[in-house]
């Protein structure tokens, strides 16, 4: 079979193995653009992995005045759990602390959703019965009254239970430098698409894990066939020349985006990628009996 | 298919009662069955057909030609398509509607939108006492839904409203949100006396600052409220351009009953 290659760059033919997740999306706006993102960020931050963060989000895409609700500034942002009860806890306690404290925020609901989370519903207990419910255009907003004025926050938002989550690209490279910046390259384009997030540290992971370990209690551990320190010693799947791997976790509100995201990184990451020092990209399964989602690679790049 | 017109042939001797020229009625009539729909409200019979010519097919697209003040109850307990009315309409236009769309190019008596819970009228001119108030044998004025009045409003605008939006752009009468439950009346040349007197959770947004205000409101200041960004917007969307600046005067009352209630008065 020949080797499938993107501009030098060989393309394992593997495929990424996803999970379904559950999702929401929320819309923060603020008096200026700066603030909306600071709001946002605090929210999303610590959200890199459900492994021990309890939910997966990040930022989705800013949003220009004539797109939110309250023609200010804003900002798109998407939260992913496992289930739909860990999702309503975590965005009552991530909105309520992160959102109703910044300064001049407003939430509301960013997706229709087949189910609704409550978002207002639960946070206007704050106002400790000086809230106010308005009702606009079938819509129901809480005005929350806060010291700096009032808190605006829609009632509930949508749900999705066809989110995806886990969807991924691992580059090798000769360098840590070459692979760190196709790996930058390739968040940056996958920003451009919609309805997903990276919700690792800037987008991209460096210590990707298995499942399992030698100790006990601890659930996940180093994937070992993947780290350059460890290629003599364990059954690697690393080439003798690859000095460094890092990987793009991708989550989405549906597979479809997942797969749009993942073609948008593979040519971002060829692009000048293997003039760099990039040497492949290929993908994290479990075998594919865990998930039910799987992104072939071959089928993504055409 | 053309709108389904009813055009009236010359001014009746009597009130009409309309009610039952709504879409849910008229959708698998023919032309001889709604022509022969008793509208009379004496007991001098008197039918669709002796008092107007039908025109169109269109049920869920209603007209009414040359209607005035007398005619009664037009779109009550409407339930959706849309209803425009080019004249004046009676008491209780759209009362009880839970959804559709009603027009009117001129303007509307008593009781319009009274008890409503949803949809929309439109009246460009102006309209009767009791405007989106208590419809008869209800307890509570309109439960949901927009109207917008292009010219003034009477007496006991939104009386006991529980829910909704009333926007007037001329002056409303006096006792304006009285004894209103919530909801929001959006006042763009003010009110008369006595302006959300009894006033539970209700808003009452005044564009002028309103010459009377009940000594039972408590003034809480001037500030910045994203409330009023939102509805701006929502209403630029609906094709109503008001300018409401975000910056206003909150007095909170009426403190004679449960005192959670609102004057926004535009800064």
């Amino acid at each position: 079979m020949p080797e499938l290659k993107v501009k030098g760059v060989t393309i394992i033919e593997t495929f990424a193995e996803a999970f379904p997740m559950v999702g929401t999306r929320v819309v923060i706006t603020a008096p200026t653009l700066e603030w909306a993102l600071i709001s946002a960020r605090t929210m999303t931050g610590f959200a890199t992995s459900v492994i021990a963060c309890g939910a997966e989000a990040g930022i989705e895409r800013t949003l220009s005045k004539s797109e939110t609700p309250d023609g200010r500034p804003g900002v798109a942002v998407l939260l992913f759990t496992m289930d739909a009860g860990k999702l309503q806890t975590q965005l009552r306690n991530r909105v309520g602390q992160c959102v109703l404290t910044s300064p001049g925020s407003a939430c509301y609901a960013g997706l229709e959703g087949e189910k609704k989370l409550k978002l207002g519903a639960s946070l206007r207990f704050f106002g400790d019965g000086w809230q106010m419910s308005k009702v606009i255009g079938g819509r129901r907003y809480w005005r929350i009254p806060v010291m700096g004025g009032e808190f605006v926050c829609e009632d509930k938002t949508g749900l999705t239970k066809k989110a995806v989550g886990g969807g991924n690209l691992l580059v090798l490279g000769k360098s840590h430098a070459s692979v760190l910046a196709a790996c930058s390259r390739a968040v940056k384009a996958m920003a451009e698409i919609p309805d997903v997030i990276t919700p690792f540290p800037g987008g991209i992971v460096r210590s990707g894990s298995k499942v399992g370990s030698k100790y006990k209690g601890q659930i996940a551990s180093t994937n070992d066939a993947y780290c350059p320190s460890l290629k003599g010693a364990v059954k690697s799947e690393l080439p003798l020349n690859v000095e460094a791997v890092l990987e793009i976790v991708i989550d989405g509100l549906t597979a479809d985006a997942i797969s749009k995201a993942m073609h948008a990184g593979i040519h971002a990451i060829a692009r000048g990628g293997a003039r760099e020092g990039v040497t492949h990209i290929t993908a994290g399964n479990y075998g594919g009996n865990l998930g039910p989602h799987h992104f072939h690679l071959k089928e993504i790049v055409g | 298919m053309s709108a389904l017109t009813f055009e009236l042939k010359n001014t009746p001797d009597q009130r009409l009662d309309l009610s039952p020229l709504v879409p849910a009625r008229l959708g698998d009539l023919s032309r001889k069955d709604i022509e022969a729909i008793p509208i009379n409200t004496t007991r001098a019979k008197l039918t669709v057909g002796d008092a107007f010519k039908i025109k169109g097919k269109d049920a869920e697209n209603i007209r009414f030609e040359g209607t005035d003040s007398r005619c009664d109850k037009i779109g009550a307990k409407l339930a959706g398509g849309a209803i425009l009315v080019d004249g004046d309409a009676g008491m209780l236009l759209g009362a009880q509607m839970k959804r559709g769309k009603i027009g009117v190019t001129g303007s509307a008596g008593v009781l319009t939108g009274a008890s409503m819970a949803g949809g929309e009228i439109a009246v460009r001119r102006d309209v009767g006492e009791q405007a989106a108030g208590v419809a008869v044998g209800e307890t509570m004025g309109i439960k949901g839904g927009f109207i917008t009045i292009g010219g003034d409003a009477g007496a006991l605008l939104g009386e006991r409203m529980r829910r909704g939006l009333v926007v007037v752009g001329g002056k409303a009468g006096d006792y304006a949100g009285g004894r209103m439950i919530a909801g929001t009346l959006l006042l763009k040349r003010g009110a008369g006396r006595y302006a959300g007197y009894g006033n539970r959770r209700g808003s009452l947004i005044f564009m002028e600052k309103p010459r009377n205000i009940l000594p039972t409101y408590s003034d809480c200041g001037v500030m910045e409220f994203d409330y009023l960004r939102l509805l701006e917007k929502w209403l630029r969307e609906q094709g109503l351009r008001i300018r409401l600046s975000a910056r206003a005067r909150r007095l909170m009352g009426d403190i004679a009953v449960l005192g959670k209630g609102e004057m926004l008065i535009l800064a």
